[in-house]
């Protein structure tokens, strides 16, 4: 009851830059061609996550993600459709206007047939039992928005020319990881690789073919992609359909009283 | 082997280079040569002693594997006035922060990282304590009633008088070298002292305790090893009075070490609680093989004064060859059952301790005397206590041949009242308080096992082998009543398991109502809590399939006799749980008490084939099954009382405490052989035992006692261990040699006075000639070993050329068998010397004065004769041990008797 990852997931399909100089204005650029990739709504038809646990046993869920921006302020909201005991559970996460943007969180099971507000949710934890946190792409989402990211040397991932950025968390952030790696496709600005360094150790990669890099009007994003974690060997792949951007989206997909019903 | 032996001293310059040559290809085993670090391994896990297949292992493994690591680093902080202050609350966060970053750490968990579940109408807030009282100090005061209320955090997170706060950190990396390494006890304590100073920090786990345990291995070895050698040079140099001889002991003892650190590594075989012990045990037994060998040097320089380098070698080589071959050859059969063991670890001793044994026997055999020769060794002085040593070896053998029906009856008596204490037995260890009372590991695992009402866990995994059936309540009403049998058990702490997740997930969402501090009544509604309100958290107590869970219980006590107890009982709950719920104990503490309980199954066995393995090959030194039975029972005594010892003490059987009686029934054997064989030998100079026994016991005292002195001392450095296991064995391995060397100066000599014995060596190096059985009519129709043992039961004399054999007119009952050499029956008939006849190989003589009659004519020596002497004593004798031989003999000496009547008869006629 902790994470609204899907919207920050698809931030992932986030594009890169134009210009490697490496000075600031540059990373500047590319880091707005990365941002020029949000739409300011989401609507995933069906998002499937499938965990893998470390004894190599498989576990799928799927459902249906909506996401907007709200005057700057994310909305976010994952209606469960599969497996059936768990059908019909939903999350809802909004931003909220205060100074340090902080988040609501929402929750609907079945089981309880109520709605309950969660607060103080660890950002760290992992989103329904998958290898993705909240934090994990709260910290791509904080570090695409970090002007200090450094530009490496462009490298190539399956022959596609991608730039290299590295982003240090900073302190007030809270982050468990002491530095994340990006590699981000040249041509359309989505990050086909990212490293989150706890220490000196990669402790989590996601990653995704470039033949997962997908275009819905005028908005790149991964169709599926893969997060591992490589201390505690678990992954999860995370699929998308029916992606559509820019739409209109109804307000009760994000209405605390609401966004259960929508489907 | 011998002849072998006999080549290689011939070469003696060739044989040192080669031995160097060796040991420094064994060093460059045993160390890195560009990094200078040790390539052998300290491994101090109690999963070391087990099988790598073995199903608790296997189980174990599983469950880390579906879990995560089981064993947190637990730190306890004690706070003033209360941990329940504002202050006090975020000094834990800041230490919770300050923990995170210690290198390897991966998560804290303590006050400021458990979410504290509120709920408050439709809003459930799952902030931390810390975060809680930050926000709103007046929630401080109901921190105790919440945490008192909470089954995840009751006594775990505080200790119940509220004054200390636990912080469980856990590793990704669960090695006990990385954690000593970063010295990560030394950073924790630096850091609450930093956030805290002055209050009191506490540090207990599995990863610090294996990491005191390493060390304590480690120093163990370091202190124990020269401890050992230095009791060597000191034991050499006042006994021997030659720096040279001690030199050339240690080294010998040293390459043997070399060799035997560098097979280790070899094979792959880590120093773990049982295998650290193999490098003293091979030092000590080294010295004994030494000091052996020295008496027999510096005898040499006595006996043969003038002999040169080469001969003085060869003449050393033969003197101890057999004592000290058959030494080894019992101690590495003691050793070797110690294979039977189920415990790869106890086998891993086996295995190495009989490679050392060998090694430092090798060596002492056929380096040690050229090695002295090199160095020049000398030592004119007489030895010291020699005189003394003899006189009450005279004194003893007096003793034991007056009492001799008494020592026998009292060791009789001391087997079964030894075996009766022994039945009180139990087979376990203590596991933190194998380490002294003063011990910070000790003193802080205690302290924290008393604040928090335990500290040891134990996980009790569950699998159904069927997804989704833990979320179904009927499968989970089973496991909630474990829960309250385990909470009932005196030795159980705190149990925790993703049932008490559920119950307060439940609680937490439906507006703290205490009615739903309860299993939901629909697999659905559990699974949608467990998934959506579960986190990070249950992931570490039921697997995302929901087939398999944990339920992790702290306990109280410490020990495996303790512990086994309580897991006796758990079992029994566990064999009871319905279908499809199967469930097991496992955790770092199980393994460890199971694995020291498997010791018992292959103990007795163990202990058998020792015994049996030593007879045998004793019956097949000493050519006689009697014999074999004498030399051994002045053993079984010593290792008896040893098993008396541990039942009237109440000593348990530990890895270390079961592998003494095999080691001293190995190594105890050497005296009873040393002692037997020198019997034997002046048995037969002086024609009878009671002389012999006097003779002997002077003779073979002063080393056997130095030898035996030498053991113990060695053993005895033991107990200067950090380890009471280490402590144990060797106190109760000195005790039980020095149990051995009075059985062995009393029984021995008591059961050997009415005994002659022949040894495999003296058949193998007796010559009677080609084919005696073919050649020499009175050992007609005996096999060659059977005619070599009638010449053994006898006397073989060699009688210089012009020496008279008889004389004519004597009454003797000698009976004389030519082996080669002529010689000329004679009779003087006033004052003319008569030649009757020239004998030669196989002519009986004197046949006669064995029928009572006297000498009818005298034998001289016409060259230098070799022959076998025996009166009726030595055929009587015969009778009793080798009928069949016997019958033979007899026929054939009555076949001689009636040709030469025959023959006689025919003259007259």
């Amino acid at each position: 009851m902790r994470c609204y990852v899907m919207w920050g997931l698809m931030l992932l399909a986030l594009p890169a830059w134009a210009d490697p100089a490496g000075d600031k204005a540059a990373v500047e650029k590319v880091l707005q061609c990365m941002r020029a990739n949000v739409p300011p709504t989401l609507r995933i038809q069906e998002i499937e996550l499938q965990a893998t646990d470390r004894a190599g046993a498989n576990r799928t869920m799927r459902g249906k993600l909506f996401a907007m921006r709200d005057k700057g302020l994310l909305r976010a909201m994952v209606h469960i459709a599969e497996p059936t005991d768990l059908a019909g559970a939903a999350y809802l996460v909004r931003e909220t206007a205060s100074d340090d943007h902080a988040d609501e969180m929402y929750m609907f099971l079945p089981a309880m047939n109520r709605v309950r507000r969660i607060t103080g949710a660890s950002a760290d934890g992992s989103f329904l039992g998958t290898d993705f946190s909240y934090n994990d792409v709260k910290q791509i989402e904080n570090a695409f928005g970090d002007n200090d990211g450094k530009l490496e040397k462009p490298e190539q991932i399956e022959q596609h020319p991608v730039y290299v950025i590295t982003f240090k968390p900073k302190a007030d952030q809270s982050s468990r990881y002491s530095l994340l790696r990006a590699w981000v496709d040249q041509k359309t600005c989505v990050a086909l690789k990212v490293d989150f360094f706890e220490g000196d150790v990669p402790r989590k990669e996601l990653s995704a073919p470039v033949s997962a890099i997908q275009q819905s009007g005028n908005y790149w994003y991964l169709s599926q992609a893969l997060m591992q974690d490589l201390k505690d060997h678990t992954s999860t792949r995370l699929k998308v359909v029916g992606v559509s951007s820019g739409t209109d989206l109804a307000t009760r997909y994000f209405d605390p009283h609401s966004f259960y019903l929508g489907n | 082997m011998f002849s072998w032996i006999a080549r290689l001293s011939r070469h003696p310059r060739l044989l040192l280079v080669l031995v160097f040559v060796l040991a420094a290809g064994a060093v460059a085993l045993c160390v890195d040569p560009r990094t200078l670090k040790p390539r052998f391994h300290v491994d101090p896990s109690a999963e070391a002693l087990l099988p790598a297949q073995n199903a608790d292992r296997a189980v174990l493994a599983k469950v880390r594997q579906t879990f995560g690591e089981d064993d947190p680093v637990i730190v306890a902080v004690h706070f003033e006035p209360s941990v329940f202050t504002t202050e006090n609350l975020e000094k834990i966060a800041r230490l919770t922060q300050m923990l995170r970053q210690l290198p390897g750490v991966r998560g804290v968990f303590s006050l400021a990282t458990a979410p504290n579940l509120m709920a408050s109408g439709d809003d459930v807030s799952i902030t931390s304590f810390t975060e809680q009282a930050r926000t709103d100090p007046g929630q401080v005061a109901q921190f105790p009633e919440q945490l008192a209320a909470n089954p995840l955090y009751r006594g775990t997170l505080v200790s119940p008088d509220g004054h200390s706060a636990a912080f469980a950190l856990s590793f990704g990396d669960n090695d006990p070298a990385h954690y000593a390494a970063f010295k990560l006890s030394e950073k924790i304590r630096a850091a609450a002292a930093e956030v805290a100073p002055g209050c009191e920090v506490r540090i207990t786990g599995t990863l610090p305790v294996r990491a005191a345990t390493a060390a304590a291995l480690s120093h163990t070895l370091a202190f124990t090893v020269p401890a050992v050698f230095a009791l060597v040079a000191l034991l050499l140099l006042v006994t021997y009075r030659s720096f040279r001889a001690m030199v050339a002991a240690l080294l010998t003892v040293g390459l043997a070490l070399t060799f035997t650190v560098a097979t280790a590594v070899l094979l792959h075989i880590e120093f773990n609680l049982v295998t650290a012990i193999v490098p003293p045990l091979v030092i000590t037994i080294g010295l004994s093989y030494t000091i052996h060998l020295l008496s027999a040097y510096f005898l040499s320089r006595q006996m043969i004064p003038l002999a040169g380098s080469q001969e003085r070698a060869e003449w050393v080589m033969n003197r101890i060859v057999t004592g000290l071959s058959l030494s080894g050859a019992t101690t590495v059969v003691g050793f070797l059952s110690l294979l039977l063991n189920p415990l790869p670890a106890i086998r891993s001793f086996a295995l190495l301790a009989s490679i050392g044994t060998a090694y430092v026997g090798l060596l002492t055999l056929v380096f040690m005397p050229p090695l002295l020769n090199a160095l020049g060794s000398s030592r004119e002085a007489p030895p010291i206590g020699e005189r003394i040593f003899a006189a009450w070896g005279v004194r003893l053998a007096n003793f034991d041949t007056r009492w001799r029906r008494q020592i026998i009856a009292i060791a009789l008596v001391l087997i079964p009242v030894d075996l009766y204490f022994a039945s009180h037995i139990r087979t376990g260890t203590e596991f933190i308080q194998s380490f002294g009372v003063n011990s910070p590991v000790r003193q802080d695992f205690e302290a924290i096992n008393r604040t928090f009402n335990g500290a040891n866990l134990v996980s009790i995994y569950v699998d159904t082998h069927v997804n989704d059936a833990l979320t179904d309540p009927v499968q989970m009403r089973p496991l909630e009543q474990l829960e309250d049998w385990l909470h009932q058990q005196p030795e159980v702490g705190a149990v925790v398991s993703y049932i008490d997740h559920l119950k307060l997930l439940n609680k937490a969402l439906n507006q703290n109502d205490p009615a739903y501090f309860a299993i939901p009544d629909s697999a659905a509604a559990v699974k949608q809590l467990l998934v959506f309100g579960g986190g990070d958290a249950i992931q570490h107590v039921v697997d995302p399939r929901f087939r398999s869970a944990v339920i992790t219980v702290r306990i109280n006590v410490d020990g495996s006799i303790a512990i086994g107890d309580f897991l006796k009982r758990l079992d029994e709950q566990l064999d009871a749980l319905p279908p499809p719920l199967q469930a097991q104990a496992t955790g770092t503490t199980v393994i460890a008490t199971r694995a020291v309980a498997a010791i018992a199954s292959g103990h007795l066995a163990s202990i058998a084939i020792a015994t049996v393995a030593i007879w045998a090959l004793l019956s097949v030194m000493f050519t006689s099954m009697r014999a074999g039975l004498i030399a051994t029972l002045p053993n079984i005594v010593p290792v008896s009382v040893y098993f008396g010892t541990l039942g009237l003490l109440h000593i348990s059987l530990n890895p270390t405490t079961s592998l003494i009686a095999c080691i001293v029934l190995g190594i105890a054997v050497n005296d009873t052989v040393h002692f037997l064989a020198r019997f034997n030998a002046d048995a037969r100079e002086q024609g009878g035992e009671a002389g012999a026994i006097r003779s002997a016991l002077s003779a073979v005292l002063r080393p056997i006692t130095l030898a035996t002195a030498a053991l113990c001392l060695g053993f005895l450095v033991f107990t200067g261990s950090e380890l009471r296991n280490q402590v144990q064995f060797g106190a109760l391995a000195a005790w039980t040699l020095f149990c051995a060397w009075v059985a062995d100066m009393t029984l021995t000599p008591a059961l050997g006075s009415r005994l002659r014995i022949v040894t495999l060596w003296d058949m193998l190096r007796l010559d009677l000639g080609r084919s005696p059985q073919h050649t020499i009519p009175l050992l007609s129709g005996l096999s060659l070993r059977q005619a070599r043992l009638f010449a053994l039961m006898s006397r073989l004399e060699q009688v210089p050329s012009g020496v008279r054999i008889i004389q004519e007119g004597d009454l003797a009952r000698d009976v004389f068998v030519v082996i080669d050499g002529t010689v000329e029956v004679v009779i003087d008939r006033n004052s003319e010397r008569k030649v009757l006849s020239t004998l030669g190989r196989g002519a009986v003589m004197g046949e006669a004065g064995y029928f009572g009659q006297r000498r009818t004519a005298s034998v001289d020596a016409l060259s230098t004769v070799r022959l076998l002497r025996f009166d009726s004593q030595d055929l009587e004798r015969l009778r009793v041990r080798y009928p069949s031989i016997a019958a033979t003999i007899y026929r054939n000496l009555n076949r001689i008797q009636a040709e030469r009547i025959a023959r006689m008869t025919a003259l007259v006629q």
